[in-house]
């Protein structure tokens, strides 16, 4: 990974905006996959503000525990509360979460037959009925905030990669969420337009947005992490400020994951 | 550069000499396409030989020898032996083929309805014109109600009014937002508010202005309509091509809608739904559709009581669309195959419920790449129609067989089977070059990607 490049002045951390308030709450989550044990025994509190960056091997469980989040994944044990609102089967309040926390994924999942502007305004338009018109102005000026305001009226496959996701991380933010995860947003994209991601994404940190990244970019998480959890086969094995996770990791298969992920 | 050895050593290009002759032109392509080889040389000659024959039959039956005018079919035959057609036949039968024993005087009617229904649709490829999708909803859902009214006649009751009254309005709304959006560049919608004056006022009362305005628009409809006075036509005298178009085009409008919910219901997670619609779709599309036709018109009126005796047609339709939905249930299917889960995925973490997911997301995806599977369908639809001459509906297959009963016409069967044919192929054909086009436009669209 190249930490060096990615990020102008990464020694400078992102200053922390850290609440009291507890916005997300995993209590002894459990998840299974037909038999497989895939999420074990999770208990995982984000205060408002908070900046989670989350690593660990591939399978290890990462992708399924954030999608447990806004309910892209059930989970069959446990608890889990978003903004005081206890995830149950009732679909009401699946949906009040969903409002609430916006989704960037590894694929950036855009809608192709929509353009770029009209991504943008359909959830407001159609989740919170708002009129078309003050849609676009939102969906403009979170544009300009991802720098692609030019790109308003084109298609997404006539995008690069690195516009794609930032119209996904506009598009997610048009709903005005308090809590914003992301799923391997760069992994995905070519090297130089991973840098034009990570910008917005950090720009979006001083914002004071609440933000679980799962990501393998280390130089995005010492700059803006205010806490890493390492995972690996379906458990939470530590979790740390950026600085002791990396200089000063408490396990071993942390040090071997640090060590293996470093080497590049 | 004047210098001698300097420009003999520069770069000159060799200049561009004209292909050989025979490569290009008309000799060169046929060189290449028609006398490749020997075995080429042969086919094409071959090929050449049989399109001769066959243009010489078409020639001398359907010009040199045909008869254009005469009242019998006997006094075709006399003229050329039978080795021409006999198209004064074609003109003798051609009212009673389009159709079928609809009173003459009254056949305007069904001229009008065909015209009403043209008019709805061209609003759709006028490029100026906002709301192209209410315009498509409204005429499938309103249009039907007006023909029935129009169509059948006679005391019509209250309800099949209002409806036709809802019909009307829309047909003329439809209009006249064609007329705001070529004249002010406006939606009727947005003209109908700015009039009030309450443009910048919000939303819930917008919609009382367009609810008012439906209303007034649907009372005068309603008079308006109260004043007709049409003779009832029977369905059982209906026939021709009218009938053939009446049943495939309720089949072909319904299939979509239909063929949606329940390809959604065999993908859904509620059990009784699920099995609910597999059963239904495995059954219809495993029967033949004249087994089901027969059925419905023998053996329903067994379950049915006495009083409630539907006509035949009406059976014949329920039938048709049954079976066109079963069928357009598994082209459907296919399609949300084909769309990515990572769709589904945004949408929900977007906070759409299923139904706005589906309508927003899932199926404009998903019917773009089904386009020509869907038209396939209808084609084949609108030509399995004709099964129902088989239970004595008087379409245009049974109406031209019919003509070469007629003691006059005795024995008159090639010519109106020909014109069959031929009404056919220009439907189907002209479909099947809009669906390419509809492929070239939208199916290639997404911005030209
Ligand atoms: N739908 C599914 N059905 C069965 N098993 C699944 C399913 N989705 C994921 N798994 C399994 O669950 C485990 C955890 O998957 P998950 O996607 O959460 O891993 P991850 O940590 O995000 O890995 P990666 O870094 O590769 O994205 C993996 O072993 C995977 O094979
Ligand atoms: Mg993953």
């Amino acid at each position: 990974m190249s930490i060096d490049t990615q990020l102008p002045d990464e020694t400078v951390h992102v200053a922390s905006a850290i609440s009291d308030e507890v916005v997300i709450e995993l209590a002894s989550v459990n998840k299974w996959y037909g038999e497989f044990h895939v999420l074990k025994d999770i208990n995982l509190a984000v205060n408002k503000g908070e900046r989670i960056v989350i690593c660990g091997p591939s399978g290890s469980g990462k992708s399924t525990m954030i999608r447990c989040i806004n309910r892209l994944e059930e989970h069959q044990a446990g608890d889990i509360i978003v903004n005081g609102t206890e995830m149950g089967t009732n679909i009401k309040n699946i949906d009040a979460i969903r409002r609430d926390v916006g989704m960037v994924f590894q694929q950036f999942n855009l809608f192709p037959h929509l353009s770029v502007l009209e991504n943008c305004t359909l959830a407001p338009i159609w989740v919170k009925n708002m009129p078309k018109a003050e849609a676009e102005k939102i969906a403009m000026e979170y544009l300009e905030r991802v720098k692609i305001p030019e790109q308003a009226g084109k298609y997404p496959g006539q995008l690069s990669g690195g516009q794609q996701q930032r119209v996904a991380i506009a598009r997610s933010l048009c709903m005005s969420p308090t809590i914003m995860l992301f799923d391997e947003p760069t992994s995905a994209l070519d090297p130089e337009m991973i840098s034009e991601v990570l910008d917005v994404m950090v720009g979006l940190a001083e914002t004071g947005m609440t933000m679980l990244v799962v990501t393998h970019e280390m130089g995005f998480a010492k700059r803006v992490a205010d806490r890493v959890i390492f995972m690996d086969q379906g458990e939470i094995v530590e979790q740390n400020t950026p600085d002791e996770f990396f200089t000063n990791p408490k396990s071993d298969r942390t040090k071997l994951f640090l060590s293996q992920i470093l080497a590049h | 550069m004047t210098d001698a050895t300097q420009s003999d050593t520069a770069f000159r290009p060799k200049p561009s000499l004209p292909p050989p002759a025979n490569t290009v032109g008309v000799v060169g392509w046929m060189r290449k396409n028609l006398f490749g080889g020997p075995v080429d040389t042969v086919l094409t000659l071959l090929g050449v030989y049989l399109l001769y024959v066959i243009l010489d039959f078409v020639v001398d039956y359907g010009i040199v020898n045909a008869i254009w005018t005469a009242d019998s079919y006997r006094e075709c035959l006399d003229i050329n032996k039978g080795e021409g057609a006999c198209w004064a036949g074609i003109g003798v039968w051609f009212n009673s083929m389009m159709y079928g024993r609809y009173p003459d005087e009254e056949q305007w009617r069904i001229n009008f309805g065909g015209i009403v229904l043209l008019l709805w649709l061209i609003p759709f490829w006028l490029p100026k014109v906002s709301g192209k999708i209410q315009v498509g909803i409204s005429a499938v859902l309103t249009f039907p109600f007006l023909a029935a009214s129009l169509f059948i006649g006679g005391d019509i009751g209250i309800f099949l009014h209002a409806m036709t009254a809802i019909a009307l309005t829309l047909f003329v709304s439809v209009w006249l937002n064609v007329a705001t959006c070529y004249l002010m560049g406006k939606s009727l919608p947005a003209v109908l508010i700015s009039v009030t004056g309450f443009a910048d006022k919000d939303d819930r009362l917008h919609k009382y202005v367009l609810l008012g305005a439906f209303g007034v628009g649907f009372v005068l409809a309603l008079l308006y309509h109260l004043s007709w006075d049409l003779v009832e036509v029977p369905t059982t005298i209906w026939g021709g091509l009218f009938l053939t178009l009446v049943i495939s085009g309720i089949g072909i409008s319904s299939a979509l809608p239909s063929g949606i919910l329940l390809a959604l219901g065999r993908r859904s997670k509620m059990p009784v739904i699920r099995v609910f619609c597999t059963a239904f779709i495995e059954l219809f599309r495993s029967v033949p559709l004249i087994t089901i036709l027969f059925m419905a018109v023998t053996m329903m009126p067994l379950f049915l009581p006495v009083e409630f005796n539907p006509p035949k047609l009406a059976m014949v339709i329920v039938a048709v669309c049954i079976f066109a939905a079963a069928y357009m249930a598994e082209t459907v299917r296919g399609g949300l195959q084909a769309v990515n889960k990572g769709q589904y995925e945004a949408a929900q973490a977007m906070g759409l419920n299923f139904w706005k997911m589906m309508a927003l997301i899932v199926m404009p995806q998903a019917l773009k790449l089904m386009i020509p599977n869907i038209v396939g369908s209808f084609m084949g639809l609108m030509k399995d129609t004709t099964l129902v001459s088989i239970i004595g509906l008087y379409d245009i297959l049974l109406m031209g067989k019919a003509a070469g009963q007629n003691p006059t016409w005795l024995g008159f069967h090639t010519e109106p089977l020909l014109f069959t044919a031929t009404i056919f192929f220009v439907l189907c054909f002209a479909m099947s070059k809009y669906s390419q086009h509809l492929e070239r436009t939208i199916g290639g669209g997404y911005g030209r990607r």
